[in-house]
């Protein structure tokens, strides 16, 4: 199907840091299509990139039937997948000394870091928010941030705040959305409680009117403060806010549950939808299991629709050591490698273990039943980087890998080896694909990839 | 405890005429800090003039063709000139220093290069531009509590452990930045006054709790009475939470709460759970905010006491203000310099200034991170979380006892005793019988040893995991005990020093060192950093002395300064170290009055240091009176309410 590359004007798009949250009643009010499953995306991200000649296939043959050694693991399943190589990162002039700091800052905005307020955090809303916004009121948590490493990593290049070094999610350009490095908490808040009705339910429907009251309360003192003193606390009244939305998307799902109880319509879409995966929390530290039951949190929470969007930062830049691949260097030291071999022989296996755990993912994705086809046909999982090479600090190739089918909207089973575009294109035409519609382009976009349309 | 010279002869006060706006102030007050010397008027016209005849001059020459509007490396020079004390002006002054000094820039080939002569005086012009900066104590930048901040702040108010805080997220504090909250995690402060609230209040029919009784009061009021009590009841658990009086208006908004809470069927002691519960959520809790709008039209004002006591107390305890300065806030005491020097004196002594390492301390020192560092198992199995915990602790009571004890920041470089158990005393290799966990003092005779630039805890922090770094420890001492900035390595370049190759590995230190200077584009760095890291290479990846390296070599630690000075022991650089007292003391003063402010300083911050550090060395370096000076220095006690 073809698809007009105009992107469509409409809203969504909070960009300013100025704004505060949707009005959830009116996204909540509209029931959610159940004719057919919704689409959902997932981010992974992997630092310092890949060795390349280890990554991309040679041609489509070697896609999908002898894959390169760092991608094998997807084997099974590459004609559920997609490759694209040409795309480009976002120029970094003139942060050339903050490669690190902008890999990942700029893997899901699309832009750099504003020049002129470097020492805080202003870059723009990046794509996942944009989507939770979009999507976020139809579920329990409009999205999941997840990370293996907590963000805490103190190191600022060119000035840059540290803030740039570990987020990936940033709810408006002044706002980075941390993420959860506990599965313990992820399955326990998003799983844990469950009421009677099989649903979440720790909060108490008064406590909505008394937050009302709260929120009410702090307009006062939020005359009295600076603008930039505003915006912070505007951060967390909006936090305060998505926890009464919270509350509604609550009391939404049990009275659908009380209707479906008395016959009036079913929650749950279709009989043949596979059960919820069990997710087991493994003992002891090893970070194999530790980044696969991140996976296996982000499967339940889309089987489940308790999110459709989600981030996982695999690893942050720098810091990072693998243990259990039999090496204890850390991952940024390796990726200078200049023709040392046994370094090159490092790298890649850092690369292969991160696809590995990605694979897993997916791999399980497409096992399980959803509507007509798995739940992996209706998602996008998006794995990639945002070096292409660290060695030199390379962005014109980014590696990028896609699962899933996105409802129809991409079509897998191939490599496309002469890729025109940049991240941003890629981000903006993924949007496109799971059916948010923006009023702009994200970050230095300024069309869609319609190659990897379906 | 001995004697504190600052006790002795607190300065005479002064008022000035801008505080007097504020005239209502009975008692004579902080004012006296907002000194501005009488040369000032002189220094500006000197420094307007160095702008224009000598810096101006000199960044045409040599930089802005690379830049100015092109910019390059994000640094804009052309800016800079025309707005010199501009918030970012302040930065890249910083890195033109920092990259000049070293012979960073201009680059090799460029045609134009400044003589030595010239590049001393460019980091001197530099240093005088701060004069251009208007007297200015900056904003009050109001901040989130921190994860600590908030699990003490519950603790202090309602004896929960601290522990119920546990499931928020960890922050990246830097510069009065806390990460914002995710969808994940937005219920976490509701469900913790949850829990609060619940361990709180009693169950229906049960005995009410001690704290119960304390904050809700024991009667259960009927009729006209009640409206009274639960006013009475929401304005003492608003005073405590938000750490200032109630505005009528705030109060309006938990009475009505209140009556939601009873109009939904609840009791009235659940119902002033309900408000305390509110009041766990509220922003004014959560926040350090400034009282209100103050009533003078004046730019600059003295922080109103309910702030100053929650910066002090947030300062050194981490915790909410306590009994006796919120007394002292209510009466309008706190401005007073000789009763806010002798309350820093009270709160360095009391148990909760741990606070101060932790929050502080370990971020100077760049320890936070040894909690989670990965280190090779197989190579360092004596690793354990105990060995760990013990280095923490080492570094952690050195820190208080050069407060406690009232000692010059020298100690941090080099003192004679340290803090020992048996696993850390193992690392240090020592036989006298140290047994058990517990830390105790120990003697140090090793000249080598004492101080923290040969602690375990920092020499394994700068290290790799399986190996040392000389570069990262040269970058840490240049930058965490002498304050110095130190350009980032140019982009692109591998890290020499970390080369697997054989025919690098099997050189000798030295002859390595050399390799790194081969390069004209790392020379002009790494010939200060290497030495300087070298000189700690007798020490492994995890702080215990060795003779030779991985490689079978015998250690050559001996090198020189940038200033010439030679050493060829570790107890010796440390004495030459020992001898910069002076750029010891004025770093840790710059970082805690960072640290305090919750921002980066920036102009007429750093003429306020230098007043400071004159008083400091007085006083002989002592670290509380740096602590002291800055608590009541003007930019601790001011803010700018306009422009």
């Amino acid at each position: 199907m073809k698809r007009d590359t105009a992107i469509d004007r409409r809203t969504f798009l909070k960009g300013s840091g100025l704004s505060l949250a949707l009005p959830f009643m009116d996204s909540l009010a509209s029931a959610s299509d159940l004719s057919k499953p919704p689409v959902r995306m997932a981010f992974m991200y992997m630092p310092h990139g890949v060795i390349m000649d280890q990554f991309w296939p040679k041609n489509q043959d070697q896609f999908l039937n002898s894959p390169p050694s760092i991608i094998q693991s997807l084997q099974p399943v590459m004609d559920q997948c997609l490759m694209m190589k040409g795309i480009s990162g976002v120029p970094i002039h003139p942060f050339k000394g903050a490669p690190h700091a902008l890999e990942l800052s700029t893997w899901l905005t699309g832009r750099l870091p504003d020049a002129d307020s470097r020492g805080r955090i202003n870059i723009s809303i990046s794509a996942d928010q944009i989507m939770a916004n979009y999507v976020g009121a139809q579920t329990l948590l409009p999205s999941l941030e997840l990370a293996t490493m907590p963000q805490t990593w103190k190191e600022n290049q060119e000035g840059l705040h540290e803030g740039y070094y570990n987020h990936c999610s940033y709810r408006s350009p002044t706002q980075p959305v941390p993420a959860e490095t506990d599965p313990r908490n992820v399955l326990n808040r998003l799983f844990g409680k469950r009421g009677k009705d099989g649903l979440v339910s720790q909060t108490n429907p008064l406590d909505r009117q008394m937050l009302d009251r709260v929120l009410g309360g702090a307009r006062d003192l939020r005359k009295t403060l600076a603008k930039v003193d505003q915006q912070k606390l505007d951060e967390y009244l909006d936090s305060v806010r998505s926890v009464e939305r919270h509350i509604a998307a609550i009391e939404n799902r049990q009275q659908e549950a009380a209707l479906e109880k008395n016959g009036v319509a079913p929650t749950k879409r279709f009989a043949t939808d596979s059960a919820p995966i069990e997710v087991k929390i493994p003992e002891g530290d090893k970070r194999s299991e530790y980044m696969k039951v991140m996976c296996d949190l982000t499967v339940l929470a889309f089987q489940t629709d308790t999110t459709r969007v989600s981030t996982y930062v695999g690893s942050r830049p720098n810091g990072a050591s693998y243990p259990e691949l039999g090496f204890s260097n850390e991952h940024h030291s390796q990726t200078h490698y200049g023709s040392d071999k046994e370094k090159i022989r490092k790298v890649a296996a850092i690369n292969k273990f991160n696809v590995d755990q990605y694979a897993y993912m997916v791999k399980k994705m497409h096992s399980l039943k959803e509507g007509n086809g798995t739940l992996l046909d209706n998602c996008i999982m998006m794995w990639g980087s945002g070096l292409e090479d660290g060695n030199k600090h390379r962005r014109d190739n980014l590696p990028f890998i896609l699962a899933g089918k996105g409802g129809g909207s991409i079509k897998t089973g191939r490599f496309i080896s002469d890729t025109k575009g940049n991240q941003a294109d890629l981000l903006t035409t993924l949007l496109n694909c799971v059916g948010v519609p923006l009023d702009r382009p994200i970050g230095i976009a300024t069309k869609q990839i319609d190659a990897i349309k379906a | 405890m001995k004697g504190y010279g600052f006790l002795k002869e607190l300065p005479k006060i002064q008022i000035y005429s801008f505080a007097l706006v504020l005239g209502f102030m009975p008692q004579p007050c902080l004012a006296n800090l907002a000194d501005q010397s009488k040369d000032a008027p002189a220094l500006k016209a000197d420094a307007q003039k160095i702008l224009k005849e000598k810096v101006g001059p000199f960044v045409k020459k040599y930089c802005t063709r690379c830049h100015g509007s092109r910019a390059k490396a994000g640094i804009n020079l052309q800016n800079a000139l025309n707005n010199p004390t501009g918030e970012s002006a302040s930065m890249h002054w910083k890195k033109a220093m920092a990259n000049v000094k070293v012979h960073d820039m201009p680059p090799e080939d460029s045609s134009k290069k400044p003589t030595d002569e010239e590049r001393l005086q460019f980091i001197e012009w530099i240093g005088k531009l701060k004069y251009l900066a208007p007297r200015d104590p900056g904003p009050f930048v109001i901040r989130r509590l921190t994860k600590t901040e908030y699990a003490n702040t519950l603790h202090a108010l309602y004896e929960v452990d601290t522990d119920i805080a546990a499931s928020l997220p960890d922050e990246v504090e830097g510069e009065g930045f806390l990460n914002s909250i995710s969808s994940l995690q937005s219920e976490l402060f509701l469900g913790i006054a949850n829990k609060v609230v619940e361990q709180i209040v009693a169950p229906k029919g049960k005995q009410p709790t001690a704290t119960q009784k304390r904050l809700f009061g024991e009667t259960h009021p009927t009729g006209t009475d009640s409206k009274k009590v639960v006013r009475s009841v929401a304005r003492s658990l608003a005073r405590d939470a938000y750490r200032r009086p109630a505005t009528d208006a705030e109060l309006e908004v938990l009475i009505d709460i209140y009556d939601l809470a009873r109009n939904n069927n609840l009791s009235h002691t659940a119902s002033l759970g309900y408000v305390l519960k509110a009041i766990l959520v509220s922003p004014q809790f959560l926040f350090i905010t400034p009282a209100e709008k103050p009533e003078s039209k004046e730019p600059i004002t003295l922080l109103d006491s309910y702030q100053l006591a929650s910066r002090l107390s947030y300062l050194l305890w981490s915790a909410p203000p306590d009994a006796e300065l919120a007394a002292l806030a209510d009466k309008g005491e706190l401005q007073k310099k000789a009763v806010l020097k002798s309350q820093v004196t009270r709160m360095l002594e009391d148990a909760r200034s741990k606070a101060l390492f932790d929050g502080f301390g370990a971020q100077w020192l760049r320890l936070e991170s040894l909690k989670s560092k990965v280190i090779d198992p197989k190579l360092f199995p004596e690793m354990t979380p105990t060995l760990r915990a013990a280095m923490i602790e080492e570094a952690r009571m050195l820190f208080e006892s050069i407060i406690a004890e009232d000692k010059s920041v020298i100690r941090f470089v080099n003192s004679n005793y340290t803090f020992l158990n048996e696993p850390l005393a193992r690392i240090y290799g020592l036989d006298q019988p140290i047994k058990g966990i517990k830390m105790r003092r120990v003697k140090m005779k090793n000249p080598n040893r004492g101080g923290i630039l040969t602690m375990p805890a920092t020499l394994t922090t700068t290290s790799f995991p399986n190996r040392t770094s000389p570069v990262v420890r040269g970058v840490w001492v240049l930058e965490r005990i002498l304050g110095e900035s130190v350009p980032p390595p140019p982009p692109d370049i591998p890290e020499l020093e970390d080369q697997g190759h054989k025919e690098i590995t099997n050189l000798t230190l030295r002859q390595r060192t050399e390799l790194h200077q081969s390069e004209a584009t790392c020379r002009n760095c790494h010939k200060i950093l290497d030495p300087i890291g070298f000189g700690l290479e007798n020490f492994d990846a995890i702080g215990r002395w060795r003779e030779k390296n991985n490689q079978g070599l015998v250690i050559d630690s001996a090198g020189k300064l940038p200033d010439g000075k030679t050493f060829s022991t570790p107890a010796q650089l440390k004495n030459l170290l020992a001898d910069r007292e002076a750029d010891l003391a004025r770093n840790l003063t710059e970082r805690l009055m960072a640290y305090a402010l919750g921002r980066q300083l920036e102009g007429y911050d750093y003429i306020v240091i230098d007043q400071l550090m004159k008083k400091i060395a007085k006083d002989s370096y002592s670290f509380r009176t740096i602590i002291s000076e800055v608590v009541t220095s003007y930019l601790f006690t001011h803010r700018r309410v306009k422009g």
